[in-house]
């Protein structure tokens, strides 16, 4: 009785693990099939959809603007992000709950909520089908989680180093630069990271805000998916799949230097 | 005796008069940013949704018939994925905290790979998954346990699996914090002193774990009322959750004013979701904490 317990026990486990990965680990075999349906297991192997999307026109200008997108957004919310988190961790002020609060809110309010509220506003401030449009409310969804990342790394250093610097007659700014902020700059970049990924994974916003000229990559996808489902969408997928890898590396190796 | 930044001797009102002018200048972006471009946008739906004070459009919402039935559809999916997601994490997150090093390592990536690829895309390989000729069906005929492939994509059925998988990461999480920290020798005690597994687990192991529960099925379910891509890609436009209507209502029908409405609906559901979680996990606190006083 005990011994099928523990059996049944771990064969849901794994069952488990493996609905977690299924959907992940199809998706770059898929790319790679002869046939012009999505099949898994593939059939043949070829790089035909990978340069088909690399050669299109339209992917290629979605790249652009998700790029550029996802690196304003990330630098804009990274400085915004930052400075909130050292004022919240250094000082004690009126309402710092409230702020706290705010600044994370963003992160729990319905993403559709946002996209509609946004899409009224920015229509009146001809922001929409603008990069910019997208780029500021991108910051917006990417500032907590810069803000999570900051507060948690300087929660790490010791305050006395600061006063230290302060007492042997730094100037705040010299004591920021050279002291404080090396001293945070892993929460700093890997909150960049979570940034950038969060601008460019981001798909219901930029449905409402972007137009042809300005659609971003998860815009293609979606189109794709919605139309017809071809290899060449697994092919972006595997793209982005690879990116996102290398984007949590990073972010990992940061936390590590941290620690 | 050091003086740090935060050393509770000061007076709160003389360190905020020495120090608010710089916290003032590193606040007040961040401040200014949410307020114009997160706060307001809330705010115009609100005015939008209330057209010179009238609250004609929220009596349009509780009084039709179809939108009651979005709203309710939204709070059943909602609830069978949370009832789901937890049931499944609940084992999964047993392992992670008691299995050993090596367990929580595997299990640890087969949780975050998912959690780094967009929703998207996962939501993208389950439409191949599920689909008629797709890998599910394929492997359910050939174990022999379906004649004819099963009807899976644009099912509520199909909206669930994905939803689950989505959700999962979020459930574990907080029940593994809460399990690694209930010491497995209070089973071994009351398996000593003659009670079976079964009871061990429900009157001892199950009620130290239940903070970990409420926490993971208010996040699941505050999380799932406002789910939009994954609905959108694999249930049918019949079995609409409400963020495909409020959608629907800005690009299709036009009519801002109720698609607003519905907006402050879900803001306000919301909401009110984590304001319970707030509530739950403080009562679960202060039991824990009476308990250890007692």
């Amino acid at each position: 009785m005990d011994k099928l317990r523990r059996v049944l026990f771990w064969v849901v486990v794994g069952l488990t693990a493996v609905f977690l990965l299924l959907p992940t680990l199809i998706i770059v075999p898929m790319s790679f099939t002869t046939t012009s349906t999505l099949e898994f297991p593939p059939i043949g192997f070829t790089f035909e959809w990978y340069g088909k999307v690399i050669g299109a026109s339209d992917w290629q200008g979605a790249l652009i603007n998700s790029l550029v997108v996802a690196f304003a957004a990330a630098i804009l919310a990274t400085v915004i992000g930052t400075a909130a988190a050292l004022a919240l961790h250094t000082y004690r002020f009126p309402g710092k709950t409230l702020v706290m609060g705010l600044l994370l809110s963003p992160m729990v309010t319905p993403v559709i909520v946002l996209a509609v509220g946004m899409y009224m506003v920015f229509s009146g401030w001809g922001l929409v089908a603008t990069r910019l449009g997208l780029v500021l409310a991108h910051t917006v969804l990417a500032i907590p989680f810069v803000v999570v990342s900051v507060l948690a790394s300087s929660r790490m250093v010791n305050p006395s180093l600061a006063l230290a610097s302060l007492g042997l007659g730094a100037s705040r700014w010299f004591t920021f630069r050279r002291v404080t902020l090396p001293l945070i700059m892993p929460g700093v970049l890997s909150g960049a990271v979570f940034a950038f990924i969060t601008s460019w994974d981001e798909v219901v916003i930029a449905l409402f805000l972007a137009d042809v000229r300005t659609r971003t990559v998860p815009i293609m996808i979606w189109n794709q998916v919605r139309t017809n489902l071809d290899p060449a969408t697994a092919a972006v997928a595997a793209i982005l799949i690879v990116l996102s890898a290398l984007g949590v590396l990073l972010s990992y190796k940061f936390r590590e230097a941290r620690s | 005796m050091s003086v740090s930044t935060h050393d509770r001797s000061l007076p709160a009102k003389a360190m905020a008069s020495f120090r608010l002018p710089s916290a003032f200048w590193l606040i007040a972006p961040s401040i200014l940013f949410l307020a114009l471009f997160f706060v307001f946008p809330l705010l115009k739906l609100v005015a939008i949704s209330l057209p010179d004070g009238s609250t004609e459009y929220y009596h349009q919402i509780f009084t039709t018939p179809v939108f009651l039935r979005v709203i309710g559809e939204t709070f059943r999916v909602s609830l069978i994925v949370t009832v789901v997601t937890v049931a499944v994490a609940y084992p999964y997150a047993y392992a992670m905290a008691h299995g050993g090093r090596a367990v929580l390592l595997v299990l640890t990536v087969a949780l975050l790979i998912p959690f780094w690829v967009s929703l998207l895309l996962r939501s993208f390989s389950w439409i191949v998954l599920l689909q008629n000729t797709g890998l599910i069906n394929n492997f359910l005929i050939a174990t022999g346990l379906i004649e004819r492939p099963i009807r899976l994509i644009r099912t509520p059925l199909g909206v669930i699996i994905g939803m689950v998988h989505i959700l999962l990461p979020y459930a574990v999480l907080p029940l593994y914090t809460v399990m690694k920290k209930i010491d497995l020798r209070l089973m071994e005690a009351s398996s000593i002193c003659g009670a079976s597994w079964l009871k061990g687990f429900a009157r001892i192991y199950f009620p130290l774990s239940l903070p970990g529960v409420m926490a993971s099925a208010i996040l699941a379910f505050t999380l799932a009322l406002g789910f939009y891509i994954t609905p959108a890609l694999l249930g049918s436009p019949r079995d609409m959750m409400i963020a495909q209507m409020i959608a629907g209502q800005f690009t299709e029908q036009l009519n801002f004013g109720l698609g607003a409405a519905l907006a402050v609906v879900l803001m306000v559901l919301t909401a009110v979701a984590f304001g319970l979680f707030g509530a739950a996990r403080t009562a679960l606190q202060k039991r824990d904490r009476r308990k250890g006083e007692a």
